[in-house]
């Protein structure tokens, strides 16, 4: 080691070691929001607290298939007695009256303080008289046996119509009291998990103590061997992406390292040369990942899966030195030749990955922040530290089956140039003739949970009567009470648009906790012990029943008179979660939300709510927000491309400082794009954001090759190793992001197979587009 | 298992008829009307509830319960809805019997003896049978415990594919006694 490399090196090392240090003490995060819409309007907000901490983040739903409808009923029942004494699960309802136990107490205990239908005309002797004859109606029913029970203490009803209303909408079709599909080919559970929907260790334990009943029970149902258990739900998706993420992120990086090495070891047959070459890639993920660990706090898995993609377009840098150099001279001579190139090359490489910097997805702007300073760092060590570890006398085989067919497309480039121009203009056809939209019109497309499980979770939805929600009332108000107050006020609004038809039900925090106003009027209702049995005597002139009947009622209603109200506090664990998503703080204001059932007539509703004339409550549309949201996305990932290939251009003209060179780059990128476009819309399929994302890398990283071709020597010899060069590096940069396109989360996909085919493309049109190509090029030879 | 329940309560009838010949001929019926009169014993009650009125019956899975007196109120059962109007002016109330169980149990034991239908009296009792062809008694109870807390003994009368009397026993020693008088078949 001589004097004039060892500082370098040592600086070198201190770096490596101070991003080693930075890397390890980051977090990983797999919580896939950072690659969904970041929402700015309240309605959003609302949309996303549903999701992440609201009691639906929570839920679980399960399916068994896979036996008769008799079968399924026992098997839901024995694995809901399975899981119920499980500390893991808040409730697990499957239509059994032990799944509802708690609720049901609590809306016995408290009926006087929650029933909507406690007036004072309730009260009087005419209104108890008028309860106590419907009650003998009923009687005679076959309701009978059940009114029977709850008859002598709650004579006007108040629990019955209490849980009619929670239970409104529509109820699941059951058999036996157990939830069915409508087609009974699938028995269902609802799960509610005591840890909270992010806490992903709890949650997968969760999943894995589900599976293990399910098989006991399995077991101890008699023809049950073919069953099957599904599982759905935010907390399944959640579990499952992270595994799917962690596994991509984890095989692809070794696919590929391994795919990249096993190409180096082929071109230079050296093993020593393979780890140098590695010795700039390994440094710029380093230092990619301890850049973002610092900006952000975090890496996410998905940047972690990305950073595959660096070892392909990272490596060709040191592709570039080994293959350029000839025998008869040194590596520093090479690299004197070729910085220009390789710098404007990674800056051009730089200016594409920069604009995803802007991207409203704090996901692609690790990506971006992680590319850029991968790039750079990796350059900089084959010029600072590469360089000084090649002997002096270092030569690479000059590879020239890399070079062989794109030195063909060359010679062939006068007639190629011809087909070419046919295919672009095909793909202008294809583009301009395309069935309807370009975009991606369904948010979903996005979401990293397989189309199937997304198909499996609605048809688990709508098979218990809770799709999910589209529409919602949102009210904000000073606080809690004044929060409730108004919940109370737009349900007055709503119950006559149902009696309309214009819906089905609602839900409203309200419902489990009514104001402190309303409990006090309801309190004040029912008369005092001794004016309540004087009415109640009364009111049992004339009537069957016997005298004593009804002191439980007495009992009851005079104990609710003096109760005290009810809090948040007295709610069970199911119904205080229910109310948590219902009605929460927020920036100092108290939101209340009020979910639609079954919205037949959303102007109606919207109308109503409008004529409130309350800026503070406003009629949201779940499904038109997160559409209009979606097509914000679009917008800003167009613009982020244009933006991207401008910022190339802008670059290249100022570098190359004249029009007819940058014709020479731009053109065979700008054919590969057009292309590689019509390529992924063919036959009518959708370009998602990512796919533009991905199209905006491929000029980015495609930029290096036509690059490479309008810059080439003019020696013979420098030539075929330079050609050589970049066909080896596209190999790799395939290689990478066409390993990620074997992945099932929807980012990693899309980006890898546009920028696959892109950048291949990129490289072929080069070659033939090749400024010395056509007759001087056959020529040289 | 259906013949095996049935083969004790058959050696109290006579030779070669049994609950499968009661069903099929109870099966034949596709409708039927009846005038009935029900006395209901309860312990809320100082008096017993008396009701009269209509029953109609359209195979296979059609009841309906037309109280006359003391006013009029109807209740219908079809497929598995449950539908009880009259009254005063209350909206029609409906429910579906697969979310009530114990409900369920209740319609089925007549609409299923009605229909000849065993296996659906079979989810929901034990049957036994005893007497003959002209005079036949059917014994229902309750296999689930849930029903069993509410329902002791369903005891149902009949003579040929005709039903005579169904008397419920409940848990609590409240009775039913409903006494029912055919109307010309219609085959």
């Amino acid at each position: 080691m001589n004097a004039d490399r060892r500082p370098t090196l040592a600086v070198w090392l201190l770096g490596l070691a101070l991003c080693a240090i930075v890397v390890a003490r980051t977090g990983l995060s797999t919580d896939m929001a950072a690659f969904l819409p970041r929402a700015p309007s309240a309605a959003q907000q609302v949309l996303v607290d549903q999701v992440r901490s609201g009691v639906a983040s929570r839920l679980l739903l399960l399916g068994i298939e896979g036996a008769p409808p008799e079968t399924l009923v026992m098997l839901s029942r024995d694995v809901g007695e399975r899981l119920r004494p499980l500390d893991a699960f808040l409730s697990v309802n499957n239509g059994a009256d032990e799944g509802l136990a708690g609720e049901r107490d609590f809306f016995w205990d408290h009926r006087y303080l929650l029933s909507p239908a406690v007036d004072a005309e309730r009260f009087t002797v005419a209104g108890l008289h008028a309860a106590l004859v419907n009650d003998l109606r009923l009687l005679r029913t076959p309701l009978g046996a059940l009114v029977k029970r709850t008859l002598p203490a709650d004579p006007t009803g108040e629990s019955l119509a209490l849980l009619d209303a929670v239970a409104g909408g529509e109820r699941p079709r059951a058999r036996d009291g157990i939830w069915l599909s409508p087609d009974e080919s699938r028995a269902i559970l609802v799960v509610e998990t005591r840890a909270a929907g992010l806490d992903l260790d709890t949650q997968a334990r969760g999943l894995a103590a589900i599976g293990e009943a399910f098989v006991a029970t399995r077991r101890a149902v008699p023809g049950a061997d073919a069953a099957r258990l599904l599982q759905s739900g935010p907390p399944v998706f959640a579990v499952r992406t992270r595994a799917t993420m962690e596994r991509d992120a984890m095989r692809f990086s070794l696919l590929a390292t391994a795919i990249v090495a096993g190409l180096l070891l082929f071109a230079y047959r050296s093993l020593r040369v393979l780890l140098l070459g590695l010795i700039p890639v390994l440094s710029g993920a380093l230092a990619g990942f301890a850049a973002v660990a610092l900006g952000f706090g975090f890496v996410h898995g998905i940047t972690l899966g990305f950073g595959v993609t660096l070892i392909g377009e990272a490596v060709d840098y040191s592709v570039y030195l080994f293959t350029q150099t000839a025998p008869g001279s040194s590596p520093t001579e090479t690299l004197r030749r070729i910085w220009a190139t390789l710098r404007l090359g990674m800056l051009t490489s730089v200016a594409g990955f920069a604009v995803m910097l802007f991207s409203s997805f704090a996901g692609f702007a690790q990506l971006g922040l992680f590319s850029i300073t991968g790039l750079i760092v990796a350059l900089a060590v084959v010029r600072w530290v590469l360089v000084r570890l090649l002997p002096a006398d270092f030569v690479a085989p000059a590879a020239p089956l890399f070079a062989a067919p794109l030195l063909m497309l060359m010679r062939a480039s006068r007639w190629l140039r011809g087909g070419l121009a046919l295919l672009v203009l095909g793909a202008l056809l294809a583009l301009a003739f395309h069935r309807g939209s370009f975009w991606q019109e369904d948010i979903a497309s996005l979401s990293p949970v397989p189309a199937a499980d997304q198909q499996l979770d609605r048809a688990l939805r709508a098979a218990i009567g809770a799709p999910d929600v589209r529409y919602l009332v949102v009210l904000s108000e000073k606080d809690e009470q004044a929060a409730l107050t108004t919940s109370e006020g737009v349900a007055d609004l709503l119950q006559p648009l149902i009696v309309e038809g214009a819906l089905r039900g609602f839900d409203a925090p309200h419902r489990y906790l009514p104001s402190e106003a309303i409990q006090r009027a309801r309190q004040a209702a029912l008369p005092d012990g001794a004016g309540l049995t004087a009415r109640l005597r009364d009111a049992l002139a004339g009537l069957p029943f016997r005298a004593d009947t009804f002191d439980p009622f007495l009992r009851d209603a005079a104990a609710a008179k003096t109760a005290p109200l009810l809090t948040r506090a007295a709610l069970p664990p199911t119904l205080a979660l229910k109310l948590d998503a219902l009605l929460f703080a927020r920036d100092g204001a108290s939101i209340a939300a009020l979910p639609l059932q079954s919205v037949s007539d959303p102007k109606r509703v919207a109308a109503a709510v409008a004529a409130l004339a309350r800026p503070d409550v406003s009629f949201v549309d779940l499904k038109q927000e997160s559409d209009r949201l979606l097509s914000a996305y679009e917008r800003e990932a167009g613009l982020l491309a244009i933006l991207g290939s401008v910022a190339v251009l802008l670059l290249l003209t100022v570098s190359l400082r004249s029009p007819s060179p940058v014709l020479a780059v731009a053109l065979p990128l700008a054919a590969s794009v057009l292309v590689t476009a019509a390529l992924i819309t063919s036959g009518g399929a959708k370009l998602s954001i990512f796919d533009v994302l991905g199209l905006s890398l491929t000029v980015a990283i495609g930029s290096n090759y036509s690059l490479f071709f309008e810059r080439q020597s003019r020696e013979p010899e420098h030539r075929e190793r330079s050609i050589a060069s970049l066909g080896l590096a596209n190999l790799c940069t395939v290689c990478g992001f066409g390993i990620l396109s074997l992945s099932g989360i929807p980012v990693l996909h899309d980006i890898g197979a546009t920028v696959a085919v892109g950048t291949f493309l990129s490289l072929i049109f080069s070659a033939i587009l090749n400024p010395a190509g056509g007759a001087r090029s056959t020529v040289s030879r | 298992m259906v013949l095996a329940i049935a083969a004790p309560a058959g050696a109290q009838t006579q030779a070669g008829w049994g609950l499968p010949q009661l069903m099929a001929t109870l099966a034949r019926v596709k409708s039927a009307s009846a005038q009935f009169v029900e006395r209901k014993t309860l312990h809320v009650l100082d008096a017993p509830l008396v009701s009269s009125g209509t029953l109609l019956y359209v195979a296979p899975d059609q009841v309906e319960k037309i109280t006359v007196l003391p006013e009029r109120e109807r209740i219908a059962i079809s497929g598995d809805k449950l539908t009880i109007e009259g009254g005063t002016s209350d909206r029609p109330r409906t429910l579906s019997l697969a979310n009530a169980p114990e409900i369920a149990a209740f319609v089925e034991s007549i609409r299923a003896t009605l229909a000849g239908d065993l296996p659906a009296l079979d989810r929901f009792y034990r049957v036994e049978l005893a007497g003959g062809p002209s005079s036949w008694q059917l014994l229902l109870m309750p296999r689930a415990e849930k029903l069993a807390q509410l329902v002791r003994l369903i005891r149902i009368s009949g003579s040929g594919e005709k039903i005579t009397a169904v008397e419920t026993d409940e848990a609590d020693g409240d009775r039913s006694e409903m006494s029912v008088a055919e109307d010309v078949h219609e085959r």
